[in-house]
């Protein structure tokens, strides 16, 4: 107990001596930290809107000229349900009336998408769905290439398409922002150890004369580890602030206005991240003394 | 209780500091070691804190032979040998008391012990109004019985003080050395570097003499022996 206090003191008192430079180091241990908690949650609310897609990932949409006749629609119909990978109880005909209404029901608290049409501008429609999601793409190259009266058929769109798109984006999203939280972690490291090297050299003269005086190594070097994991514990902390800010103030609002992107974040992973953050803004701060003490306190 | 055979010390730049230097000191021994300035009298007390490391000869300490030390106990080497150095050396952005304390709290001490022990200290060397001055506020000889009074706060068995006197006028001076005497009477080996031929003369005890790096004299009940 006697010792804390000691310690706590020491480390106090050469803080304070060096804020200027303790805070610029708290400050980047707070932004690389806050970077990687929101990646953390842009991606998380990223891979659960795919997650959702997903589920509708074995349908396919034929969308059909307003000038098919009902033979050629026939035609069409029984050709689609002839495909062997096609499951033929899921072939569904939608009326542009019907895909209208659905629209609408969709973005119901959007009315200003709809309000103002004059007239209905979705296509008749097929709804195929795979009995294996994977052979989407054949379905749509079949489709494409040998459906009668391919001149009706104005696309073929299968969701599957879109999200491997989406995926790809978001992979590179993912990892720019981790190389970029690394960058940023290293940078922090050496910041704080920065602080530290300064610290120490402030104080070798005082070093050298604990030493003699029968004071042990590790008895001089607590308060500068203890300086460092303040620095990186604080700025976790300011961190762990700012990513619960952004959450409540931004991504609850954008996931709530965009709701029909049915973005989320998963229940649970706040719970996860905020500790995270803190030990994380800990090691930060160990690894910086740790570097400064191996460099330039000599055992 | 320290032996020294054969020890010689040369700085870089070809510096005889010490030179074959044997001697004995027993237990519970009060010895001058006296010299004209820069006779090698701080180095000698160096090698015995391995502030410095011999060039060669060795030295034992309580029958351990303190080159072969490892580097980790060398604190605890420090801890048995109370040491007033000539400059000081106190921590600046320490107050009295603090400074004092220090050298407990390096050893584990409990607070309350600190609490107790470094005031009625302080109060000896006559400094126990000024525990909450810093060392740039006290004047030399009030800085060097702070000294004092950290070097033996942890009742070591042995005791160095380098120039203990330098800094006080004559009355206070004999104070300081009878206040050595005290502490060496309870059992500490006392050695003390001095100038102070008033001391020495009047205190005589045992003076080794120092010239060049070299003993040249080890008197029991000696005298300070230089004109
Ligand atoms: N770190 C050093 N590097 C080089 N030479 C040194 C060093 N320390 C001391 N010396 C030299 O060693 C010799 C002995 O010095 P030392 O300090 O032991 O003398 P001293 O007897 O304590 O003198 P004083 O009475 O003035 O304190 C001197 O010539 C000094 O210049
Ligand atoms: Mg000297």
């Amino acid at each position: 107990m006697n010792r804390i206090k000691y310690f706590a003191a020491e480390t106090w008192a050469s803080l304070s001596k060096n804020l200027i430079l303790a805070v610029a180091a708290m400050a980047v241990v707070a932004v690389s930290l806050s970077l990687l908690g929101l990646v953390v949650l842009g991606w998380n609310m990223f891979s659960n809107m795919i997650k959702n897609a997903e589920r509708r990932v074995g349908e396919i949409d034929i969308y059909l000229s307003d000038l098919t006749t009902e033979q050629e629609r026939q035609a069409i119909e029984d050709f689609l349900v002839s495909l062997p990978e096609v499951d033929p109880a899921r072939v569904i005909y939608k009326t542009k009336d019907e895909a209208l209404k659905e629209f609408k029901e969709r973005f119901r608290d959007n009315p200003e998408l709809w309000e103002n049409l004059e007239d209905n501008p979705l296509p008749n429609s097929f709804k195929v769905t795979t009995k294996d999601p994977k052979d989407v793409g054949v379905v749509v190259g079949t489709v494409k290439t040998q459906a009668p009266f391919l001149n009706r058929i104005e696309d073929v769109r299968s969701a599957s398409a879109a999200i491997e798109k989406l995926e790809n984006i978001f992979d590179k999203f993912r990892q720019v922002g981790i190389l970029g939280v690394l960058a940023l972690v290293v940078v922090s490291v050496m910041l704080v150890s920065v602080t530290i090297q300064v610290a120490i050299f402030a104080r070798r003269r005082e070093i050298g004369i604990m030493k003699l005086v029968g004071a042990t190594n590790w008895f001089i070097r607590w308060p500068f580890v203890l300086e460092g994991v303040f620095e990186g514990t604080v700025g976790s902390l300011v961190a762990i602030l700012l990513v619960m800010a952004v959450k409540v103030w931004i991504l609850d609002r954008l996931i709530e206005s965009l709701h029909f992107l049915r973005m989320a974040i998963t229940p649970g992973l706040l719970g996860l991240l905020i500790p995270s953050l803190l030990l994380g803004g800990l090691i930060i701060g160990a690894l910086g003394s740790a570097y400064a003490l191996g460099r330039y306190l000599e055992v | 209780m320290i032996r020294m055979r054969r020890v010689t010390k040369v700085y870089k730049g070809n510096i005889y500091a010490l030179e074959d230097v044997t001697l004995d000191i027993e237990r519970g021994e009060f010895v001058f070691l006296v010299g004209p300035s820069g006779s090698g009298k701080t180095t000698l007390i160096k090698l015995l804190i391995k502030e410095e490391e011999p060039t060669s000869g060795q030295i034992y300490i309580a029958d351990t032979n303190i080159n072969q030390l490892r580097k980790w106990k060398i604190p605890y080497l420090r801890r048995k040998i109370g040491c007033v150095f000539q400059d000081f050396k106190l921590l600046p952005h320490k107050t009295v008391f603090q400074n004092v304390a220090y050298a407990m709290e390096v050893t584990g001490k409990p607070r309350r012990l600190i609490e107790q022990q470094v005031p009625e200290v302080l109060k000896l060397v006559g400094l126990g109004h000024k525990l909450d001055a810093f060392p740039d506020e006290l004047s030399g000889g009030e800085q060097q019985r702070v000294a004092i009074a950290r070097a033996f706060i942890n009742r070591p068995p042995i005791l160095l003080a380098d120039e203990p006197t330098g800094n006080v006028d004559p009355s206070l001076a004999e104070g300081i050395i009878r206040l050595l005497e005290k502490i060496n009477s309870t059992g500490t080996t006392v050695i003390v570097a001095t100038h102070d031929k008033e001391i020495v003369n009047t205190f005589r005890k045992r003076v080794i003499a120092l010239e060049n790096g070299r003993v040249i004299r080890d008197q029991d009940k000696g005298v300070y022996g230089y004109e």
